[in-house]
């Protein structure tokens, strides 16, 4: 493919991304849902999965609070949004077979345009969108593997970014394991896919006697409907989110069902292309993911008291019930057959009396068609995505909390979610916790379509408990003797916050933080202190893999090529196998 | 004579879907889904609702 031909699907790639962003990316930190990027997030021991609450930001939380040390949260933070577009858009465009320039272009649309992007983005389930763009990336990395015989240092990169999040994790390590699998590849395969979800896995292990999740989740969070189309065809379109409040209005009309039959069409036009032009491996791996993202999604709806048994019974199953979630491991198939659609039409358009303007319209409309149906994505999700600037009262009750006595902080009132008028009165997941830098005790309780979640940290029913207590000295006393040195309250929250005793360090509009007397530093048990270093060291020593694998491979090709006489050729033995 | 008839044509779909594209982004701008201010009164913030 000549240079102009390879920068287009670039170009097109970046222009979509910054479209779709759009105001997202303008100054200040973007709160909405559950991604709460803060300036500087405190390594501290929860960060490391160690805290008392299930590890759900591990190890995500980790690598922002190390990078954040180096680059502020808000500028972090936009690099990471456009990144996991336009590098999910670029890696589905070279997983293309052929060169047609017109199905790249569909690809990265499809792709990077989608009901699963623009909801999860809402949502801000950010490492799941990271782990989504890195897929299409292990799946060409796994391709090279096999074709090679040699681990390509990139897959010691790109499987622990992929696994930024527990379910992230899981479908890159299905990914993985669908593409690379085989013969002598199978053991470093399992174990790859095994290092780079090390972290979660052990921390998750650690906590594994509050692992089990309130049955009541799993309707909830199943699978749903996509606007109007109902959750078996949503799925096929990457659409069925459980938060109708995340669903653009345009689903909610005669384009999503145009979309849908777009779709279609393309899939049916681009499948006989695509098995022909493909490896029978590349098939049955991009299948085969197709498949299990498919069947996982779809039990979540059809059979959501199977799922809600399995998460209350079996630690860590509670991963399977966001069933929309798991679609992420269908979208490479789909637009990769996409893709193919597109060159499929192209080609049956070229008749002998068929000019070349007829066919780059048809390109140019059909590369265009996801924002077309979808154009409420554009511009930050028509205004949804705005950045916002914190108070100050948050940096003031930073440094209150930095310079006070023992203990660990509660978060007040307990609930979860917040929608502060400073945020441009969008939910967002209580922003003070990941300012603060000690461990915080926070409600981790969801109440969805007023039905109540239970949390599982042990550590908040406790808290909850002591704050039952008749006066606010009981109180005070009972908190500190749970490890508890500080009580920060969001006074712009709904809720109430019974009164504690103890010293006021920070008052202000929003925020009130008050020292407890008699508190002490709840240690963090030496077993699982071991367990956790040993994880992350694992899967560190992964990423620090990559470059050392380069620079064996660079200087071994260096010390054979001086072997090498002038006219003897190239080497032609075989590759060394890892 | 076929050729310029297929030319024209597509060139005319192409500028109809390129103008569809550009109204539907621009209108769904201009009605931008407000969300409502919290209630004080609520007990709590809700996480989301089923769709």
């Amino acid at each position: 493919m000549s240079d102009w031909r390879g920068w287009v699907p670039r170009a097109w790639s970046l222009a979509l991304a910054l479209l779709l962003l759009g105001p997202a990316l303008g100054p200040g930190h973007l709160l909405t849902y559950d991604m709460v990027w803060v300036p500087d997030l405190a390594v501290r021991p929860d960060v490391w999965g160690v805290g008392s609450g299930l590890p759900r930001a591990v190890p995500s939380d980790a690598v922002v609070a190390v990078l954040d040390e180096v680059v502020p949260g808000a500028l972090l933070q936009k690099p990471v949004l456009l990144g996991a577009l336009v590098g999910g858009g670029l890696g589905a465009a070279r997983l293309v077979p052929g060169d047609s320039l017109a199905a790249r272009l569909v690809a990265v649309a499809v792709y990077q345009w989608n009901p699963f992007v623009t909801e999860r983005l809402l949502l801000g389930h950010w490492p799941v969108l990271v782990g989504y763009a890195v897929l299409p990336w292990v799946l060409l990395a796994g391709r090279r593997w096999r074709e090679t015989g040699r681990l390509p240092a990139s897959l010691l990169v790109l499987a622990p970014l992929g696994c930024l999040s527990a379910s992230a994790g899981l479908a890159t390590a299905v990914a993985l394991l669908a593409v690379a699998a085989g013969g002598r590849r199978t053991a470093p395969a399992l174990a790859l896919a095994l290092a780079a979800n090390l972290p979660w896995l052990v921390t998750g292990a650690l906590h594994a006697v509050d692992a089990r999740t309130d049955a009541a989740g799993a309707e909830l969070f199943a699978l749903g409907p996509d606007g109007v189309l109902p959750p078996p065809l949503a799925a096929l379109v990457l659409g069925g989110v459980w938060n109708g409040e995340v669903v653009l209005p345009s689903r909610d009309g005669v384009l999503a069902w145009l979309g849908l039959v777009v779709l279609v069409v393309l899939a049916a036009a681009g499948a006989r292309r695509w098995v022909r032009t493909s490896a029978r491996r590349d098939v049955v791996a991009l299948v085969l993911c197709w498949a299990v993202g498919l069947v996982l999604a779809l039990l979540t709806w059809a059979a959501p008291d199977a799922v809600g048994w399995l998460a209350a019974h079996v630690p860590g199953a509670g991963l399977v019930r966001d069933g929309s979630r798991l679609l992420v491991l269908c979208a490479p198939l789909v637009a990769v057959l996409a893709g193919c659609g597109a060159a499929a039409l192209l080609a049956r358009a070229a008749g002998p009396t068929t000019g070349t303007t007829p066919r780059v319209v048809l390109a140019g409309v059909l590369a265009a068609a996801p924002v077309t149906l979808m154009p409420d994505a554009a511009l930050g999700l028509s205004g949804r995505l705005e950045p916002t600037t914190y108070p100050a009262s948050y940096a003031a009750a930073r440094d209150a909390v930095d310079g006070a006595g023992p203990g660990d902080v509660l978060a007040l009132p307990l609930s979860s979610y917040r929608q502060p008028w400073w945020n441009h009165d969008r939910k967002v997941l209580d922003p003070l916790p990941r300012h603060l830098p000690r461990d915080v005790v926070a409600s981790d309780e969801l109440v969805v379509s007023d039905v109540t979640v239970a949390g599982e940290d042990p550590r908040v029913r406790e808290a909850a408990a002591a704050l039952a207590a008749p006066t606010p000295g009981e109180r005070a006393d009972r908190l500190a003797a749970l490890g508890i040195g500080l009580v920060a309250l969001d006074r712009l929250a709904p809720g109430t916050a019974p009164a504690v005793a103890g010293e006021v360090l920070l008052d202000t509009e929003e925020l009130l933080v008050v020292e407890l007397p008699g508190a002490v530093d709840r240690p963090v048990r030496t077993s699982w202190v071991v367990a956790a270093v040993l994880a992350w060291t694992t899967w560190l020593a992964v990423v620090l893999g990559a470059p050392g694998l380069a620079l064996a491979r660079a200087l071994r090709g260096r010390r054979r090529r001086p072997e090498t006489a002038p006219g003897r050729g190239p080497e032609t033995g075989p590759e060394t196998s890892t | 004579m076929g050729s310029i008839l297929s030319t024209f044509g597509a060139l005319a779909i192409g500028g109809i879907v390129a103008s569809a594209t550009i109204v539907g982004v621009v209108s769904s701008q201009t009605s931008p889904s407000g969300e409502s201010p919290a209630n004080v009164n609520q007990p709590v913030i809700q996480y989301g609702s089923e769709s």
